[in-house]
């Protein structure tokens, strides 16, 4: 997080983020005056008691976001890692001054516990959709790390599953709370550039891949590292430390993959948002010089490209309409066509991924059952518009999507990359 | 050590066979699968491959199979290793004989093997198991059971739903979930498919039953939204329920809730309901923006208690209009300082084509309290309002004078923007001042033409009084651009101290790499040291910070800035640039400053790392690194261990991998921890222990935790 960020008091932050981008950028705040005491503690009925699910380094980070809420408790930490369960103990304990914070090697008991009502879900990518349909099934509400699916059909599971459980779920989309992002968004999506014509997303690494096994290794005492539930959803193969990074292990599970995925459930994120959080493209262009097109149904182009970017820092998007673009970046920096597309406002810059907007806004809506920005249906759109092109990179050839019947049309090489098993005894 | 080399060969051939599959499935013509591909994967199957060979062909099977390869996947559904892979084909392979397949291995298989084969007949819906499933609801093994009752409601059949309502009652209380997820299922195709009564007959029947409250919140929302409007009533007594988790299901489905009777539910709710539910339900009324009854919440923003007050007022921002202007206002002047600033707040985003009309005419007539509200909201809402805010200005009253000019700084066009500077250069009321200043900033940088308004200001500096001068430097260096970095360099070589102080710190922090040349000639020519190190230093910076200057002027950049600086401080930051962009030039600076007695330590580390990072093996490198008394050695790595105490992690793999000809070992992270896979003791102080040989002398070393790899010569 930038310092600028880290020092941006939240309500300053609610004002610049009104100011650049209208009642569309934030969610109310529901901690009212009332439901502090004296000394600015939050009561007991009003917080939300929450549980963390695989808090690794990025977990790490999600958490210290939770914990500056003065109306979340943390009480419990599962990972299958001991010296991670040993290490946010710690971190919540000396928080709250307590030793308070139970420590579980099986997600499934976390969750079992009915004083928990959200849980933050920072796992490997190859747990994330699962662990996230099992916690709502559990009755809990959830923020869950990015990428949220291995395929299309979780993502197609995972809204549903969001819908019938009643569940409040929050992609670790943070983009979605940034003033900038939010006004470049909102630019687009009310026609400021005109007619839009073109989104472009940075996917950062545009290649299929696979994953399978490697040398096998000792496997360590499952107190330690708890192997079987390491791999949990992804199809067996035996222990290797080096497939312990849970970033990149089964990251795209299946046989297809990769940057389209880790950096597009950011990237296309906000491209959906700008083209108004409509369904997922309808057609896949193979890649080529260094770009894959796709297009939606109204006939915008979202392009996921490598080259090409102002310098405005990672995560950069790109929205073109007929009479004017804008572009930006993680620098929270944004570049105009024209000066005047501001209208007489200055954007607030925010860099970095600061997720702290994100995480109240999760728990605001924990609150009030509203839907939060990074909401079930927004992800598994976006989720599912990666999928779709990691599908055109590995067929090298372009696909057709369906919307209605969420299919490839008349193509059974497609659809059959639609979905992958899971590993015994795991389901959706 | 067999096995071990079995299953290296096994990756490598892995490798080749991912290249291959990858291929082949690019060259496929066509959108089907190949049936040439299929029988090469199937011989696979059927040869003594290693199973990590064999887990990729199943995977490859998943775009190639057919009902030819069903067979073969079907003998690896007993596999403890292999059954999850064969499963991944299994579960796409479209027809009959997958089918059958996984419900012949329904008989074949227990435990846990038994539930995967469960969970993909679920996947597959096949209607032909439901037989078999049914009779699996009974199994003892309570994991076996639930599997079958969910796959039971994945296929959602009349017959799969019959058997779930059937067991429902007697299911063991550990089966009693799953069988209830199955059933909400098997309603939710129902009522997709138009059958909602029957739908709505398996919902009651779930809400009613000793399910988990997750199942009967479940089973709520779907009793709810498939009775329809009917549904309304159900819906509006979970309102009531002294159970919160029913009454945040009322709240959830309110908002997915079709029509517009829902909506005069809601109001209705209200004005029934405990202020703090009443808070949330106004919450989900806003959510419902294309049919919410506006009037409802107007009415509870006005009065009653201050939580259903202040979740009104704030709905209004979101989904008022300019009907709501009257009340909304009125609300901002309470004395209540929340409820007046969520009103405030709530009057900034109100939407509504006619809200900026109605505060422009409103504020031709306004008076106390009210007048400097109005001129906020202009501000806030970027009204165009000039003239008014202008007349403003000259008011009597400061809160009034304050609004105007705050409005002014965030909407005055540049035309106007000189009527800001003069209330910055000779404010009528001194103590309008500070609030003018934060005004021409806001103005200054939303300026479209920043060189234009550059201009206006330096205009203004040259006729300002001096105090004033440093802060319109100040805004001047917020606006950027050439002419600003003109006036502040001018500034900073300047006969004044105070100016220069000024401009030389403006300078220093300038973030484009056009002040370049104008902090190089400060550095040079200032007579104070301490102007010439912010002038050094900002250089410096900007070399640093811009990757996109072209190597030849970094380089001689870095020249410039190595001879200008006149602190062997400055001069090591250079190098600590130079190490940033490894590359030949960059090293022949480097070599060169280790010529410099007070930089020998700091060049040598530098010339190593960047020796280290470019590759080391030229002609051109060697000699280099020969004048700085540098040769290439031989370095093997014995042992490594990184950790704290008797925790250790044995990184000799690592090291030895990254070990090159040189004493410097550059790791693929400047962090051990994210070099060494992961932090062995999380939140204490760690070293690194290096035993290793240069040229065949045995030598020891110790780093702390990320520091710089150097080892030292043996002895």
């Amino acid at each position: 997080m930038s310092n600028k960020a880290k020092r941006l008091p939240r309500r300053q932050f609610l004002k610049s983020a009104l100011s650049v981008a209208g009642a569309a950028a934030v969610a109310p705040t529901i901690i009212p005056s009332s439901a502090l005491g004296l000394d600015g503690a939050v009561a007991p009925s009003e917080r939300v008691i929450v549980g963390g699910i695989g808090i690794g380094n990025r977990g790490t980070y999600d958490l210290g976001c939770f914990l500056e809420q003065k109306d979340v408790q943390f009480v419990a930490v599962c990972d299958i890692k001991e010296a991670r369960r040993t290490a946010v103990k710690k971190i919540a304990d000396e928080k709250y001054g307590t030793q308070k914070c139970e420590m579980y090697r099986d997600f499934r008991e976390l969750l079992d516990r009915k004083d928990i009502d959200a849980v933050l879900i920072a796992t490997g990518p190859n747990w994330h959709a699962t662990a996230a349909m099992n916690a709502a099934k559990a009755g809990k509400d959830m923020y869950c790390e990015k990428p949220c699916t291995k395929n299309i059909a979780q993502s197609l599971i995972l809204a549903d599953t969001m819908r019938r459980t009643g569940r409040v779920f929050q992609a670790g989309t943070q983009r979605r709370n940034l003033p900038h992002f939010a006004f470049a968004c909102e630019l687009a999506r009310t026609g400021k550039l005109g007619k839009l014509k073109k989104v472009y997303a940075h996917p950062a690494g545009m290649q299929a891949m696979t994953s399978g096994w490697l040398i096998p290794e000792q496997e360590p005492n499952k107190e330690v590292v708890d192997w079987n539930m390491y791999l949990g959803p992804a199809a067996w193969r035996p222990f290797n430390a080096k497939l312990l990074d849970g970033f990149n292990f089964e990251k795209g599970g299946g046989l297809v993959g990769g940057g389209v995925l880790e950096w597009g459930s950011h990237c296309v994120d906000l491209c959906q948002w700008a083209v108004g959080d409509c369904p997922p493209p309808i057609e896949y262009n193979a890649p080529a010089n260094g770009e894959l097109m796709a297009r939606y149904e109204n006939g915008v182009e979202l392009i996921y490209r490598e080259k090409g970017w102002i310098p405005l820092g990672s995560c950069p998007v790109r929205f073109e309409g007929e009479t004017g673009w804008v572009e930006a970046g993680d620098s929270g920096k944004l570049v105009l066509s024209s000066p005047e597309l501001l209208a007489g406002r200055s954007v607030a810059e925010i860099g970095g991924y600061p997720a702290t907007y994100h995480v109240r806004d999760f728990l605001d809506c924990v609150k009030t059952r509203s839907q939060p920005k990074g909401n079930a249906d927004a992800a598994c759109n976006a989720h599912i518009a990666c999928h779709a092109a990691n599908i055109a990179l590995y067929l090298n050839r372009q696909v057709k999507y369906d919307l209605k019947k969420h299919e490839f049309i008349n193509d059974e090489q497609a659809n059959r990359l639609r979905s992958e098993a899971l590993r015994e005894p795991w389901r959706l | 050590m067999h096995l071990t080399r079995h299953f290296a060969r096994s990756v490598v051939v892995l490798a080749a066979f991912l290249a291959l599959t990858a291929a082949s499935v690019r060259a496929a013509e066509g959108t089907s699968p190949s049936p040439e591909k299929e029988r090469e994967l199937i011989a696979l199957l059927r040869s003594d491959a290693p199973a990590a060979e064999k887990a990729l062909a199943c995977k490859n099977l998943a775009v190639h199979g057919s009902d030819v390869a069903v067979p073969e996947l079907a003998k690896l559904l007993v596999d403890e290793r292999l059954a999850s892979w064969a499963r991944i084909p299994l579960e796409v392979i479209p027809g009959a004989a997958a089918d059958e397949a996984l419900r012949k291995a329904l008989d074949s298989t227990q435990g846990i093997l038994l539930v995967g084969v469960l969970n993909s007949i679920g996947v597959r819906r096949d209607a032909g198991a439901v037989d078999p499933l049914t009779s699996r609801l009974q199994d003892a093994d309570a994991e076996v059971a639930s599997a079958a009752a969910v796959a039971l409601g994945q296929i959602g059949n009349v017959p799969a739903s019959k058997s779930l309502r059937k067991a429902l009652p007697v299911a063991p209380a550990k089966v009693r979930s799953a069988v209830a997820e199955g059933l909400v299922l098997c309603a939710e195709r129902f009522f997709v498919e138009g059958n909602a009564a029957a739908a709505a007959e398996i919902y009651d029947e779930v809400r009613k039953a000793d399910v988990p409250q997750q199942r009967i919140l479940e089973a709520t929302r779907g009793a709810i939204l498939s009775r329809k409007d009917e549904g309304i009533a159900l819906l509006t007594e979970q309102f009531k329920s002294p159970d919160k988790a029913l009454f945040q299901i009322a709240l959830t489905t309110a908002r997915e809730f079709p029509g517009r009777k829902i909506d005069e539910a809601l109001a209705a709710e209200v004005t029934k309901a405990a202020p703090e539910r009443a808070a949330l339900i106004i919450e989900a009324m806003a959510d419902r923006k294309e049919t919410v009854v506006l009037p409802a919440i107007v009415k509870a923003a006005g009065k009653g208690a201050k939580p259903v007050r202040i979740a009104a007022i704030g709905a209004l921002g979101r989904v008022g209009d300019s009907s709501c202007l009257s009340s909304l206002l009125e609300i901002a002047m309470e004395s209540d300082a929340e409820v007046g600033q969520t009103a405030k707040t709530a009057l900034a985003d109100l939407p509504g084509e006619g809200v900026d009309k109605e505060i422009v005419a409103r504020l031709a007539k306004a008076e106390g309290k009210a007048y400097p509200m109005l001129i906020e909201l202009v501000g806030q809402r970027r009204i165009e309002a000039i003239s008014a805010l202008l007349k403003a200005v000259e008011h009597s009253d400061k809160t009034v004078r304050s609004a105007a000019l705050t409005s002014l700084g965030q909407t005055i066009p540049a035309k106007n923007l000189s009527v800001l500077i003069a209330q910055v250069v000779s404010p009528k009321h001194a103590d309008d001042a500070p609030v003018a200043q934060l005004a021409l900033k806001t103005a200054c940088v939303r300026m479209p033409d920043r060189e234009a308004c550059a201009t206006e200001l330096a205009s203004g500096i040259e006729k300002s009084p001096a105090a004033t001068k440093t802060i319109l430097l100040e805004i001047l260096s917020d606006v950027g651009g050439a002419k600003a970095l003109n006036t502040i360099g001018t500034a900073a070589k300047s006969n004044d101290d105070k100016l220069q102080d000024t401009g030389s710190r403006l300078l220093g922090k300038w973030s484009s790499v056009d002040a370049a040349p104008v902090l190089l000639d400060l550095a040079k020519t200032s007579a104070s040291d301490k102007y010439h190190v912010r002038a050094i230093r900002g250089y410096i910076s900007l070399v640093r910070r811009f990757k996109e200057i072209p190597e030849p002027e970094r380089l001689e950049m870095c020249q410039n800035a190595m001879a200008a600086a006149r602190h062997a401080d400055d001069q090591k930051l250079v190098l600590g640039v130079l190490k940033l962009y490894p590359s030949i030039g960059t090293l022949k600076l480097a070599v060169t400053a280790s010529k410099a007695p007070e930089l020998k330590d700091e060049a040598t580390q530098t010339t190593l790392a960047i020796a280290q990072k470019i590759g080391g093996k030229s002609d051109e490198v060697r000699e280099l690194l020969s004048q700085a008394g540098l040769e290439k050695v031989k370095l093997e790595i014995v042992k490594a261990e990184y950790g704290s105490g008797a925790t250790q992690k044995d990184v000799t793999e690592v090291l030895q991998k990254q070990a090159g000809d040189l004493q410097l070992i550059s790791l693929p992270d400047g962090n051990y921890n994210a070099s060494f896979g992961g932090d062995p003791t999380p939140n204490t102080p760690k070293q690194l222990k290096i035993k290793y040989k240069i040229n065949g002398k045995a030598g020891e070393a110790t780093f702390a935790e990320n520091a710089l790899i150097i080892l030292p010569m043996p002895k």
